[in-house]
């Protein structure tokens, strides 16, 4: 019979053999984060979640210092809505190939089996599924395309690229021999130029009205409705300001030469990607969230867009604003963190002998790293993390640490 | 099997007869015959009436038992109607067929041009080709045995040389003579209970 044990000791110990349970300080789209938003930020999220149920197309810009917590807004969302198709993208990675990458994200979040039903189904609106004698299919491929072209092409602006989607679409359902092809065609792979032809495709997904043509179609057919989350949205602005003499680089050539003296190569970019960020609003039923680090970066935005269109000013939403944590937030997400690492490792005892505890950290611990940090969540992280390895890897006792830190 | 409920349109066994004019997927019965069509017209007064339907069996041509697809109009006096049965597919029933239609499993299927019989076990006209398509996915076979008909979307001969259909729907007769409608994503028939399997050939599916 177990008379006495050092519970704290043992938590400690357990930390030693398992490591820290603050290890990343910065969210990515990639890496999913199962702890949920903290209480301050359950209003902020709720107001979110009541524009997305309550219309179809817009643009919401969330505004949030470095550090704050936009991207982690994400995964809270898609926890949330998980009966939305929620899709990150960071304009820090995906600059090239902006509509092929977002449509990309769109199948890998949504599967094939999405694409395969909507293909079904609207093969079936053009009578692909017609019953001669009441049974059989005749898969009439050249019938099936006039009618797709007559329905329902008008509603697309590129002609060549609808062409390419119904021939795509038709061939998929239609043919057997060519479905696999086709079907790789629609995972936004790489197709030689014998296979389109064998396909009597032009191009594959890489061109980009294509890409544009494809996402509209899956946006708009999917029986479920979808979000698109766009990170680091300022990254357009700090593009077309121009570089300052400082960093800027030793150029072989003269950049004027191919774009004149106006303009610079990447403040054309940058207007290229707006200008498909607003195209996107085109798509019935995107609904579009953008993150922003300042209120300034906001602005910009806004007057990037009134000078391109003043009709689109529409679209876009109030601002909201995150802040940082207040410091009961500290505590919470303190705790919840603990909590869920310790589950993780079935340590179900934590829950139950350290209810009341902020062990092996005190509230002066957190307190001092709130005051340290003002609120900021990544710092608050970077903080959690060098005490805890403080305590877990030094040879100082655990009172010293705390001192150090009270 | 299922329940019936009122897909039994004319039941010459049961005495049933629904008067109407009914639309959808409709299999009749006429002696060793089949009849495919989308429409029927039941009336004491008019009779009976099929408006191109596919009519599929055997036709004797001289001493020779020839299969046979062959789209026409049929009409039949309500004193002197031939048919067995006539039954309407339910709309539930031909979603689930539809969907086992277009499936990415089976892409290399063998489409015959024109209609041609697989089996018939017949004492004098009978042929078997069953071993020669052994491992082959024929699409649009019908088939009558003995106490039902089965259509299905393909049949592949397995290594016992017993055809197996997938995606297939059913009519047959119960126990107590009732009529029955099923759909099976697969079955597997011993070969000896076929009376005859016929692929349809899809030109003449295109007439």
């Amino acid at each position: 019979m177990l008379l006495y044990e050092n519970k704290e000791q043992k938590l400690l110990n357990l930390l030693r053999f398992t490591g820290s349970p603050f290890k990343k300080f910065v969210s990515t789209g990639e890496i999913e984060e199962d702890i949920g938003l903290v209480h301050s930020r359950q209003d902020f999220i709720q107001s979110i979640i009541n524009i997305i149920e309550k219309e179809k197309n817009f643009i919401l810009p969330i505004i949030g210092n470095v550090g704050t917590g936009k991207t982690h807004v994400y995964w809270a969302l898609k926890h949330e809505l998980y009966y939305y198709n929620i899709v990150y993208i960071s304009l820090e990675n995906v600059i090239k190939k902006f509509y092929n990458n977002t449509y990309t994200e769109f199948i890998e979040n949504m599967g094939i089996d999405v694409l395969r039903n909507i293909a079904r189904r609207l093969c079936n609106e053009w009578g692909a599924l017609e019953r001669k004698f009441g049974f059989f299919h005749l898969g009439n491929i050249e019938k099936v395309k006039k009618e797709a072209f007559e329905k329902w092409a008008p509603n697309f602006d590129n002609k060549d690229a609808i062409t390419d989607i119904i021939t795509a679409i038709i061939t998929h359902q239609l043919d057997p021999y060519k479905k696999l092809e086709v079907e790789r065609w629609f995972l936004g792979e790489v197709i030689d130029v014998r296979d389109l032809s064998r396909l009597n495709l032009k191009h594959d997904l890489r061109e980009r009205n294509n890409s544009y043509t494809m996402l509209k179609v899956l946006v708009e057919n999917a029986m479920i409705n979808s979000v698109l989350f766009i990170d680091d949205v300022e990254k357009i602005i700090s593009m077309m300001s121009p570089i300052s003499l400082e960093e800027e680089t030793e150029e072989v050539f003269d950049r004027s030469w191919l774009y004149g003296t106006r303009q610079s190569p990447d403040k054309r970019r940058a207007e290229k990607i707006l200008d498909k960020i607003l195209n996107l609003t085109k798509i019935d039923g995107l609904r579009i969230i953008i993150t922003l680090k300042s209120k300034e970066f906001y602005k910009e935005i806004v007057s990037e867009i009134e000078g391109k269109n003043n009709n689109l000013l529409k679209l876009i939403k109030e601002p909201i604003v995150l802040s940082n944590f207040v410091e009961e937030d500290l505590f919470h997400f303190y705790k919840k963190n603990l909590e869920f690492f310790f589950v993780h490792i079935n340590y179900f005892d934590y829950i139950k002998d350290f209810s009341d505890s902020f062990y092996p950290l005190n509230d002066n611990v957190l307190k001092f790293i709130f005051n340290q940090t003002k609120g900021n969540p990544r710092e608050i992280i970077k903080l959690l993390i060098k005490i805890f390895n403080e305590i877990l890897l030094s040879y100082e006792d655990l009172e010293d640490v705390l001192k150090k830190y009270e | 099997m299922n329940e019936s409920e009122n897909f039994v349109l004319f039941d010459s066994l049961k005495d049933i007869r629904m008067n109407g004019e009914f639309t959808g997927s409709i299999i009749s019965k006429w002696q060793e015959k089949i009849i495919f069509s989308d429409n029927i017209k039941i009336s004491n007064s008019e009779g009976i009436n099929i408006t191109e339907g596919l009519l599929t069996g055997f036709e004797k041509k001289g001493n020779v038992l020839n299969p046979l697809s062959k789209n026409s109009n049929f009409d039949w006096d309500m004193n002197d109607v031939p048919l067995e049965y006539s039954v309407k597919i339910p709309e539930d029933t031909m979603e689930k067929y539809d969907q086992g239609q277009f499936s990415n499993d089976f892409p290399f299927t063998i489409n015959l041009l024109h209609t041609a019989a697989l089996l018939f076990n017949d004492p004098k006209y009978g042929l078997n080709h069953l071993d020669f398509f052994k491992g082959e996915i024929l699409k649009n076979p019908i088939s009558m045995i003995r106490n039902g008909i089965i259509v299905a979307d393909r049949v592949v001969i397995d290594d016992n040389g017993d055809p197996v259909f997938y995606d297939c729907l059913i009519v047959g007769r119960d126990k107590n003579d009732d009529l029955n409608i099923s759909y099976e994503p697969i079955i597997n028939v011993d070969d000896k209970v076929v009376e005859y399997i016929i692929i349809l050939g899809i030109e003449e599916l295109k007439i």
